[in-house]
């Protein structure tokens, strides 16, 4: 290694390459509803989609655990700590909390997606003047600054 | 006692009157009329949907069936919490984007169908009288045990204070009163609770009793027919009918079986007698009182299966709620609709921490509540029970102004969306038509909660519950998420599941079900109405993708973007 030296890398810096990295589909293509912008649009419903289900299936397994494991183990139902029952302190108390960190793990989450997709589809350094040079259909359009009747 | 607590009420009552009047100069357009031209911050909002969701069930229900039942009773207000924290993950945003008015504006402009909005607007009166009954039920027994009134006279008062107070206010008042009242109903549970538990001296443990006895002299009155058993012989006196023969004041020794008293019979127990065990709520109150199951509505057969019904129902049914929906449309935007909802979860966890209490308290210190088999109103009586005296009597006039509180808000909210859909949807009328359809509202849910007098409030509320998980609910998400869904479909799914639901249910209570299995899956049908009426509607939309809506893409991408963005890509004023 070291007597040859530093492995030299070729950069191919082509015009086209440059394009594809901006060329993200945009607002343009949600509004005209092209190929890129369906796909884009699912994409971003099935992210949001996941994140509700994956929270929902936590709430149920928590909830729906507790009836099959004091079904199966007659002891939980029986235990009592400081002798409070168990059910009471899980079915009276524990849940509420775990109920609430769900909710806002999600609320984080789901801001998150919609500010990360916002700023993929409508950069807010994306001015209208720079992205008029591509092609009129997957362009952020212009009169989106202007109010919609102008 | 009985003073402090009708003032209470009377207090409660004039200040929702009051509340509610000053909407009447704010109130100008249909649209104030209906979402407060939504413009209610989250906080406030919050606590307005609590304020409708804390019903009579969660008030007086809950601690009852917990106090007759056993600690199973507690997975209503798990579900009932639960089901604000679906309806965050699934629907919140989305709905509040789509702006609509009402679940049938919602089915009518996702699916593009005149005749869906019909069926929809057909389930929510269904299910908004469905759930008005209960609260109905609890402004009855209150005054009958405030004021010794017939049990009518509560319901009446309800009826005409709430119609008339929708009839003049329409919802801008009614958004500051729920507010108000969610704190009210807070106080009203909450300080009786605390102070009852330090009352009743905070070092004894709070272990289940397995065999309750009578720690003092105690006379208990059965207001209805009811059968007992004893699990020891005892020496009561007693006046009435018991076991078909009629006696006045006389000293009887009871054996350790079982026992029939007629309706109005008194039987006075010694210090140390043997609680007895009504026949209405065993088996569980027998032997396992800190059962984690439920055996409310299936006469006992098969709880770990009744259990799940009551978890499904309670999960999914608070997004099919037609008067809570209407509330997110006061939300200013998407993202305020999450807020608000997480704020509602945590504001009914607190809430539920207390009927917990007071049920542990009724049940090891006021035996005999859990004799009458309607124990409904326990959460009213306990107070005067565990303290003699002036505090007691504070406590009792504050437990009654809350649940007061509960049933006005509630009820209002419900009369709220059924008048709405009556004059919005069916009549297409405007705010006359609205005002009438209040009133006319109010006097149907007084007539049928007449009717219903024997059935436990939790449970009634758990079957309206029922009945919109297995309909609207699946409306709601698929017409969220899935955008194959076609409105054969969806009005398949309402049809069959609804009607299932619903069917099973009027057989339950109407002495159709016996036992086993047929008690459980027609006593707590969510268990399979819910996953039936999803599958129903996927099925039917999967034959009938053609009349898929031709907009459903743009439909789906404004349900679900942020305001901003959707705003820029469609151009929505």
């Amino acid at each position: 290694m070291t007597a040859q030296g530093p492995r030299r890398q070729v950069v191919v810096w082509r015009h086209d390459q440059v394009r594809v990295q901006h060329d993200v589909p945009g607002l343009g293509d949600l509004r005209e509803d092209t190929k890129h912008g369906r796909l884009l649009g699912e994409s971003y419903l099935r992210a949001q989609l996941g994140l509700s289900l994956m929270c929902l299936t936590l709430a149920l397994l928590v909830a729906a655990s507790y009836p099959v494991l004091a079904a199966l183990v007659p002891a939980v139902r029986r235990a009592s700590v400081a002798g409070v029952p168990v059910t009471l302190i899980v079915l009276g108390f524990a849940f509420y909390p775990v109920l609430l960190g769900i909710g806002w793990f999600y609320n984080r989450q789901a801001r998150q997606l919609e500010a990360r997709f916002t700023e993929l589809v409508a950069p807010p350094d994306r001015s209208p003047g720079r992205s008029s040079d591509r092609s009129p259909g997957r362009s952020l359009d212009r009169s989106l600054d202007r109010p919609p009747d102008a | 006692m009985p003073d402090a607590a009708v003032g209470a009420i009377a207090f409660v009552t004039l200040l929702t009157i009051m509340m509610g009047a000053r909407g009447i100069r704010v109130a100008r357009t249909t649209d104030d009329f209906m979402v407060a031209a939504r413009q209610v911050p989250p906080a406030l909002n919050a606590a307005a949907i609590s304020g409708e969701y804390l019903s009579a069930a969660s008030f007086l229900g809950i601690a009852g069936l917990v106090v007759a039942q056993g600690l199973g009773g507690l997975w209503y207000s798990v579900g009932y919490t639960a089901g604000y924290l679906v309806l965050l993950l699934l629907v919140a945003a989305p709905l509040r984007r789509f702006g609509a008015y009402t679940i049938p504006d919602f089915a009518a402009g996702r699916l593009g169908s005149a005749g869906l909005r019909q069926a929809a607007t057909v389930l929510v009166l269904v299910i908004g009288w469905f759930y008005l009954l209960p609260q109905m039920k609890g402004a009855g027994i209150t005054l009958q045990w405030v004021l010794g009134t017939p049990y009518w006279v509560g319901v009446v008062t309800l009826g005409v204070v709430v119609s008339c107070n929708i009839a003049m206010g329409g919802m801008k008042g009614i958004t500051i009163v729920q507010c108000f009242q969610y704190w009210l109903k807070l106080c009203a549970i909450g300080i009786p609770a605390l102070v009852l538990l330090f009352a009743a001296g905070h070092s004894r443990a709070l272990a289940p009793d397995h065999s309750p006895e009578f720690t003092s002299a105690t006379t208990v009155s059965l207001p209805q027919a009811t059968d007992f058993t004893l699990r020891r012989p005892a020496a009561v006196t007693v006046s009435g009918l018991l076991d078909q023969r009629q006696y006045r004041g006389q000293r009887v020794v009871l054996c350790a079986c079982r026992h029939s008293a007629g309706a109005g019979t008194r039987i006075s127990f010694g210090t140390g007698a043997p609680v007895p065990v009504s026949l209405a709520m065993a088996p569980s109150s027998v032997s396992s009182w800190d059962s984690p199951f439920l055996t409310s509505g299936t006469n006992g057969a098969h709880p770990v299966a009744a259990t799940y019904g009551v978890i499904i129902a309670t999960f999914f049914g608070a997004i099919g709620l037609p008067h809570i929906l209407v509330r997110f449309y006061t939300n200013p935007d998407g993202e305020a609709a999450r807020r608000t909802t997480l704020i509602v979860v945590a504001l009914l966890s607190a809430f539920y921490l207390f009927p917990a209490i007071l049920a542990m308290l009724a049940r090891l210190y006021a035996p005999a509540l859990y004799l009458s088999s309607d124990s409904d109103d326990v959460v009213l009586a306990l107070p005067s029970l565990l303290l003699p005296g002036l505090p007691g009597s504070i406590l009792a006039a504050l437990v009654a102004a809350g649940a007061f509180a509960a049933f006005l808000s509630t009820s209002s909210g419900l009369l709220v969306s059924v008048a709405g859909a009556l004059s919005h949807d069916l009549l297409h009328g405007g705010v006359a038509a609205f005002r009438w359809c209040a009133v006319l509202a109010g006097a149907v849910g007084v007539a049928v909660a007449l009717l219903i007098e024997r059935f436990s409030l939790a449970l009634l509320v758990g079957w309206a519950f029922a009945i919109a998980a297995s309909s609207f609910c699946p409306l709601m998400v698929l017409g969220i998420w899935w955008r194959r869904l076609t409105r054969l479909g969806a009005a398949a799914g309402l049809v069959v599941g609804g009607g299932c639901c619903l069917t099973a249910i009027l057989s339950t209570m109407l002495g159709a079900a016996g036992g086993g299995w047929g008690a459980v899956l027609l006593g707590q049908p969510a268990i399979w109405t819910v996953p039936l009426a999803f599958t129903v509607m996927v099925v039917v939309s999967l034959f009938t993708q053609r009349t898929v809506p031709g907009n459903v893409g743009q439909v789906m991408m404004r349900m679900h973007l942020p305001e901003a963005l959707s705003r820029q890509a469609y151009r929505v004023p």
